[in-house]
């Protein structure tokens, strides 16, 4: 039991933060241009767009609240001494939670019965979509079944990923915790390990600057409706496209 | 236009020409995680007596009596070392193995010891200091069970309980900073907001562990996960207090009080936040295309072919 939770509580994490590190690096280095994610809606428009968006901002919400039990745990626990603010803060999380269920749910069946989208498919894209998959199911199940968990991560989770990054792992209070919760941590540092490898690079290079940019505006200084329309033989200008 | 399966060849010949190098790095990572197991456990250089405060003698003494666990003078003479080191391992697994005297302790004192994460060398240290401190030490002296009754059927005093249950709660913070129970545990009350099941129901702990023994628990936090939470902000003698007379309350209590469906209610508000949800964006995406930008082209060719 003890050789087991060292393995999964401290050589995991290392191995996998290693391999964070070193294949982002590599990656980033060797195929610079390649750090993102291969994008699928090359012709779709309608469809896609609600369940990217549940996903995504399910996600990053989701994410963020992780973040900000771990950075600040001695603020967290003040702030959800308050059993409203506690209450408001878990319906919250897990709202996007659900959001997160349902968006991968929904761009996973779609990823797998469209043909076109199976083209541009990786393995890797399946793997690391099951295992988020598994990861969003085994963290609203212990929103559920071992609540307040925004509560007792900040006391009980954060001094364990600290002492991680202290390079002192103490691994008595995750050892002790029930097998869910174990394994939602165990999944979290492979999903970390194996980010170099998979599409999720793209979070590494979102284009944050995209939301200050102003538009782009495409202007074209010929006539393209008529230069364009097959019906029409072309006569000025040879068309750049089709 | 780029044929997209020719898109996805290159993709997997590239990552392909990836491994071998990262393959390198990755055994070197696992390696150096190698190197630091083994290195493990907060008791590793400890005495038996320092293992015994910090582990041990939240719920057991050596010869002065029962607290939550039984009295433990004498144990080795009582029990084989084979033994003891499973039980202190995982009492509950010997309980599940069928193992008859861990059942006998299991129905006596109701709970299940913790798990301690101790390495058989460690706890050969503590047994051999129980057994230093054991000889010569009295026969436990329990306190007679009329006082025990006594204490227990005393009113709490209801400042107390009210004090109690604003640290249970989070009301009132721990002065030295520690969470407030209810993260991790629950009590069945009505005027108390619902706590947490991570960890163990509250309602009747007062008569399973008795007063002494509870204050003893609350003082030492003798869990591993407890530890860790009141790492450096052990609680103060007064909040101790404050939260057994809270405790005995609340068993007192107990039988009147309706069970509630926290969790349930907890997914029906997600369930209604998803939809909420889904009109925030449905609205923010009212005006977006729903064609792709290239529909044009697209409708085009498939007229032309």
């Amino acid at each position: 039991m003890n050789l087991i939770d060292n393995v999964l509580f401290v050589g995991l994490p290392y191995a996998a933060i290693a391999t964070f590190l070193v294949g982002a690096i590599y990656r980033y280095r060797a195929t610079g241009f390649k750090v993102s994610s291969l994008s699928s809606q090359f012709l779709e428009g309608g469809g896609i767009y609600i369940f990217a968006v549940l996903f995504h901002w399910g996600i990053l919400v989701v994410f963020l609240g992780h973040l900000i039990a771990f950075l600040f745990p001695t603020a967290t626990l003040a702030w959800h001494s308050n059993a409203a603010r506690l209450i408001a803060d878990e319906v919250i999380i897990f709202t996007f939670g659900l959001a997160v269920l349902i968006g991968l749910v929904a761009l996973f069946i779609r990823r797998l019965s469209s043909p076109r989208i199976r083209v541009v498919t990786t393995g890797m894209d399946i793997v690391i979509e099951l295992l988020l998959l598994a990861q969003i199911v085994l963290g609203l199940w212990i929103a559920l079944g071992y609540r307040w968990g925004y509560y007792w991560f900040a006391s009980d989770m954060s001094p364990y990923l600290w002492s991680i990054l202290k390079l002192n792992p103490q691994i008595e209070a995750v050892s002790a915790m029930p097998a869910v919760i174990k394994a939602h941590i165990v999944g979290a540092f492979i999903i970390i390990g194996m980010i170099p490898f998979t599409r999720l690079v793209h979070f590494l290079v979102a284009p944050f600057h995209y939301i200050w940019r102003p538009y782009q505006r495409v202007i074209w200084y010929w006539d393209r409706k008529r230069i364009r329309d097959p019906l029409m033989p072309w006569t000025e200008t040879r068309p750049r496209n089709n | 236009m780029r044929d997209p399966s020719q898109q996805y060849n290159e993709r997997t010949r590239i990552a392909s020409t990836l491994s071998p190098s990262l393959r390198r790095g990755i055994v070197a990572a696992l390696l150096a995680a190698g190197g630091l197991i083994g290195s493990q456990s907060a008791f590793a250089q400890e005495s038996g007596q320092q293992i015994f405060q910090k582990a041990c003698a939240g719920c057991h003494s050596i010869g002065a009596g029962r607290l939550v666990g039984p009295d433990l003078a004498g144990v080795s003479d009582k029990r084989s070392e084979d033994w003891l080191i499973k039980f202190i391992r995982s009492s509950e697994a010997l309980v599940k193995a069928g193992d008859k005297d861990a059942k006998a302790l299991f129905e006596e004192f109701k709970m299940h010891m913790p798990d301690q994460s101790l390495s058989d060398d460690q706890i050969r240290r503590v047994l051999a200091h129980i057994k230093e401190k054991g000889t010569g030490a009295t026969a436990s002296k329990p306190e007679p069970a009329a006082a025990q009754a006594a204490a227990a059927a005393a009113r709490p005093d209801p400042n107390q309980v009210q004090l109690g249950q604003d640290l249970f709660e989070g009301k009132v913070r721990m002065a030295r900073g520690g969470p407030s129970c209810n993260a991790c545990h629950d009590v069945r009350n009505d005027k108390v907001t619902s706590g947490g099941i991570l960890a163990a129901e509250l309602s009747l702990v007062f008569s399973r562990m008795g007063k002494q023994g509870l204050q003893s628990v609350i003082a030492s936090a003798p869990f591993p996960a407890m530890q860790v939470a009141y790492n450096g902000k052990d609680l103060t003698e007064k909040e101790i207090a404050a939260l057994v007379a809270f405790l005995q309350h609340v068993e007192k209590e107990h039988a009147q009080q309706l069970p509630r469906a926290t969790g349930l209610r907890m997914f029906s508000a997600g369930v209604g936040g998803v939809i909420v949800l889904l009109g925030i964006f449905s609205l923010a995406g009212r005006r977006r295309k729903n064609r792709s930008v290239n529909q044009d082209i697209y409708d085009r060719q498939i007229r032309s072919e």
